[in-house]
């Protein structure tokens, strides 16, 4: 479980505005290993889509990746990622309403997809297209349907047997559940995680919801403001967090056994900067309880392959 | 989010500004000399006096046969001065332009004012009028209403009131797009507390609605006006194009084309271009003009 | 499904019948039927024979019903000028009418929408930034000046094409058609450009906004991610979405061109209905004038069905949702 299958290496996305030059991601590093899940944690715009987007080559102009380099399986692909989506990398994104072409059925997508990874005859395209809708737990009579005739919950699995069909070895999910019922969140993580432990898959999970990572993901990052804050297995990272904000993040996610009425809840006060009112050194700085001198002028980068935080400095014996 | 939208609109605004103000300048241009034809002209092209049939046909920048001084853009068929009848004819032009767009706006936004805030069936009535009439193109609602006029009109008085006619014909058929803004921008004031304020003090419904909504939808109104400016002075030139505009006493730029292109086959190109040319700075400038605005001021604009 | 198409029907009807009203009262009171048909010497009495022999007497609602009745017959009345029936002399125009619009939506649909794709796909681009810009100056060229530059360089000065009619037709029927000789089709051409220039460009800058959108959507996105190839994505997914919007407007712009061939047949002397009606204008031929307008009406509430059915049948969600109430 240790081959690195996709090693992002200090990346950064960027967007040219009238306000100058955005960094929207900045000095970006991470591996996935094969098979395992990865979560990607962090609020809302620190980049966990950015980051998705950047392996499969999709950032929309004016942003671009301005640095560093993206490999899988020991080949350097941000270059030319168009070679590997789909048989290699794919992606499902938020919201699964909006994710199908509401023009076509959803046999033709499959089809269509995987013919275009496949040697085979439409025949047999269509077979397999039936047993991918089989077993994302979906009728298989349903081929022909088009998407508007399914609910959100069904759609989302259409998405996952069509991400799944070219066979990737990587697939990005991008807050997966995010836009389902809170009925049907669980049962679609589960059969996700499910299919990709059948086939060996990896999974980049980004989310919002520390639950999720709890219960789904083998090693987790934690982003803030487009910088890798916190990265380790996700035991590790839930039970001792090393980094002020995981801290936060963890002390504000309600506890399962607690009762719902006497868990007062941690707040992390003020809010995570903007692109383009980003603080010198540490990103965290103006909301950190630990601040030192240093913080507010240099810049921590990942110490001690755990979190990106000067208390770390030098306590690397403590860890 | 916000700063997207700014950040492309101002690239664009950066491209275009140039282009605005070379056709603001364009546009004074052309007004000033149509103003002023009476001094820049180098002759009155309607005074009968001043034409001499020997002089017909002449190529630009040649001789007057009697006087030796240059024809600057040739002359037509009459030997009248084409330099001159362009001037005079941009000025009947832009008359009818101008008069026709007020008439359309103070339409339009009396309307609108009205549905916006009486609403009810004056409302629904009006709007659906607007609805009808949208369905066809407004240059055809304007030769309808030209058509209609004539028929209403003594025979006799059908040229006299031609530019009168011209003038309400375009009208008319352009004060939907004033009338659709201001119903909505009034619909969204009047909510608002300083009009209920107002009529706490007493004032009644007209003097609230000119007082203080008026002032309000003037922006959307300013470019809405610069549009239909462009769209109107190509309806006259087209209606005098093909002989219902314009009569050929008071010809118009359009009816100046009209003429030209009788002849094209005998290779008096110049009587033909130069009217069209300028016809075609003129709209060219005014939209371009009328483009920037509506970029720049950004009204929700339908 | 048949519910909305029957309420659609029933508007229809609805706008038809206030044209109507308006071609009415354009018929009534603008001109005078009596003075048309007498001449100004006739006597008072005979006049008055001739209003009650009319109808004109009769309360208005009931006049009204008469001339939507007879309108429903096809019967407009004599057109003041050579007497002959309005009906006869736009049944004898309308096919060179429609031919001409038919062909010209026809050239504006195809080249709109592949140069709309086209500007969408290379945005930013040397050329597609040059097609943009020359399509402004395009929007600000009236239709007859581009009709009037058109015969100048085509006819004028190459002598390639003819400057006006028909050319030579062939009689099918009632329907005389330019389609079948060569002169008929090389006459079509650029009357067919005029007309259908501004739609064009029309039809392009829409096609291209709604392609740059369609493209924005989450379900592009999973196409690429999914490994599907540029033309895959842009011509199987983007397209489809792009022209179920594009083909709506263009339909609704037929009547438009309709309409504006009025300034393109008096441009080339096209011998069809708008040539009739600009006529009619000049001469204030009313019943001319009203039979046209009703002709026109019609058209387009015609074509504005037609556009809902066809938007039913490509949309596949709306389709469905007439059948089982969801959206
Ligand atoms: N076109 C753009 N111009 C400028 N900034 C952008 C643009 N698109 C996204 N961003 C910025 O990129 C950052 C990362 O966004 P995203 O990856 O979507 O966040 P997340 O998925 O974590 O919520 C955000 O701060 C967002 O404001
Ligand atoms: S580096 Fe300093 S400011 Fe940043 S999280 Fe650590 S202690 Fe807080
Ligand atoms: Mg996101």
């Amino acid at each position: 479980m240790s081959e690195n299958l996709l090693q992002i290496k200090n990346i950064s996305v960027t967007f040219k505005t009238r306000h100058g030059v955005l960094k929207a991601i900045d000095d970006l590093s991470l591996n996935v290993k094969k098979g395992e899940i990865l979560g990607l944690v962090g609020e809302s715009g620190a980049g966990k889509s950015m980051t998705g987007a950047a392996v499969l080559g999709l950032i929309d102009p004016p942003g671009r990746l301005s640095s560093g380099q993206i490999w899988y399986k020991g080949q350097r692909i941000d270059q030319a990622p168009e070679t590997i989506r789909g048989h290699e990398i794919s992606m499902i994104f938020q919201d699964p309403l909006v994710s199908l072409n509401p023009l076509r059925r959803i046999g033709d997508q499959l089809v269509e997809t995987i013919l275009t990874h496949m040697p085979i005859t439409k025949a047999e395209a269509v077979d397999r297209a039936r047993k991918g809708l089989e077993e994302v737990g979906i009728d298989p009579e349903r081929i022909n349907a088009y998407p508007h005739t399914f609910s959100g919950g069904m759609r989302q699995r259409v998405v996952i047997a069509l991400a799944l069909a070219p066979e990737p070895a990587l697939i990005i999910a991008d807050e997966p559940t995010t836009a389902l019922d809170v009925s049907v969140q669980a049962q679609i993580l589960d059969l996700l995680k499910q299919l990709c432990r059948e086939r060996g898959t990896s999974i980049i999970l980004v989310t919002h919801d520390m639950g999720v990572i709890a219960e789904t993901t083998d090693r987790v990052g934690v982003l803030y403001a487009g910088r890798l804050a916190e990265i380790g297995e996700t035991r590790d990272v839930l039970t001792n967090p090393k980094h002020p904000y995981t801290k936060g993040l963890v002390a504000s996610t309600p506890r399962i056994d607690a009762s719902s009425f006497d868990k007062t809840l941690y707040q992390i006060s003020g809010s995570m900067p903007k692109l383009d009112a980003m603080p010198n050194g540490c990103a965290f700085h103006p909301r950190c309880e630990f601040a030192l001198d240093k913080c507010r002028i240099d810049r921590p980068s990942i110490i001690a392959d755990r979190a990106a935080c000067w208390l770390l400095d030098g306590e690397e014996t403590l860890l | 989010m916000m700063n997207r939208f700014l950040d492309s609109d101002f690239f664009h605004d950066f491209l275009r500004a140039p282009v605005a103000l070379i056709s603001f300048c364009v546009v004074l241009i052309l007004v000033l000399s149509a103003v002023f034809a009476q001094f820049i002209a180098p002759t009155n092209p309607f005074d009968p006096a001043s034409l001499e049939l020997m002089n017909g046909f002449t190529p630009p920048l040649e001789a007057n046969m009697f006087t030796g001084e240059i024809f600057l853009l040739g002359t037509d068929d009459q030997g009248r001065d084409l330099f001159s009848a362009i001037l005079y004819g941009l000025r009947i032009s832009l008359f009818v332009g101008l008069m026709a767009v007020t008439l359309a706006m103070v339409l339009g936004v009396m309307l609108g004012l009205i549905a916006g805030y009486v609403g009810g069936w004056l409302d629904n009535l009006i709007m659906r009028l607007a609805d009808i009439q949208m369905t066809f193109p407004s240059i055809l609602i304007a030769m309808l209403i030209f058509g209609i006029a004539r028929g209403l009109l003594p025979p006799e008085l059908r040229y006299e009131m031609a530019i009168t006619v011209l003038i309400i014909s375009i009208g008319l058929s352009e004060w939907v797009p004033f009338a659709r803004t201001v119903r909505g921008s009034t619909m969204v004031e009047k909510e608002k507390e300083y009009v209920a304020a107002a009529r706490l003090i007493g004032l009644n419904r007209w003097q609230i609605m000119i007082r203080h909504i008026l002032p309000n939808v003037l922006g959307p109104v300013l470019v809405i006006a610069t549009i239909t400016f462009a769209l109107a002075i190509i309806a006259e030139a087209t209606l005098s194009f093909l002989g219902v505009g314009a009569p050929p006493t008071e010809p118009s730029l359009g009816t100046l084309i009209r003429v030209g292109q009788d002849y094209l086959f005998s290779g008096e190109w110049w009587i033909l271009l130069f009217p069209a040319v300028t016809l075609l700075a003129l709209a060219l400038a005014v939209n371009l003009l009328g483009d920037w605005l509506r970029d720049t001021l950004n009204p929700r604009l339908k | 499904m048949l519910i909305i198409i029957l309420r659609r029907l029933g508007q229809s009807i609805l706008v038809l019948f206030l044209v109507a009203l308006i071609s009415f009262l354009i018929f009534r009171f603008v001109g005078n039927p009596v003075d048309n048909l007498m001449g100004q010497e006739a006597t008072l009495l005979q006049r008055a024979a001739l209003e009650e022999a009319l109808g004109l007497n009769d309360p208005l609602y009931k006049q009204y019903f008469n001339f939507v009745w007879r309108a429903i017959h096809f019967d407009f009345g004599n057109s003041y000028r050579g007497a002959l029936p309005v009906a006869e002399l736009i049944a004898s125009r309308l096919p060179a009418t429609l031919e001409l619009a038919l062909t010209s939506a026809i050239f504006a649909l195809v080249f709109g929408v592949i140069t709309g794709i086209y500007t969408a796909i290379k945005r930013g681009g040397f050329i597609a930034n040059l097609i943009l810009s020359t399509s402004l100056i395009g929007v600000s060229l009236p239709t007859f000046l581009i009709g009037v530059l058109l015969i100048w360089l085509f006819a004028v000065e190459l002598r390639w094409l003819p400057s006006f009619g028909r050319g030579e037709v062939v009689t099918l029927g009632w329907w005389t058609t330019g389609f079948l000789t060569i002169s008929g089709l090389k006459s079509l051409i650029l009357p067919s450009i005029t007309l259908g220039l501004y739609q064009l460009t029309l039809i392009m800058r829409l096609t291209r906004s709604e392609m740059l959108e369609v493209l924005r959507q989450d379900y592009v996105r999973f196409a690429k991610a999914l490994g599907l190839s540029n033309k895959q994505v842009h011509f199987n997914h983007a397209l489809p979405n792009t022209l179920v919007p594009v083909i709506t407007i263009a339909g609704l712009q037929l009547g438009s061109i309709v309409a504006f061939a009025i300034i393109t047949e008096s441009v080339f002397q096209w011998p069809g209905v708008g040539l009739l009606f600009i006529n009619a204008v000049y001469f204030v031929d009313i019943p001319v004038m009203s039979a046209y307008l009703l002709l026109v009406g019609v058209l387009f509430v015609f074509i504005n069905l037609l556009v809902d059915l066809l938007y039913l049948a490509i949309d596949p969600r709306l389709r469905d949702s007439q059948l089982n109430g969801e959206r």
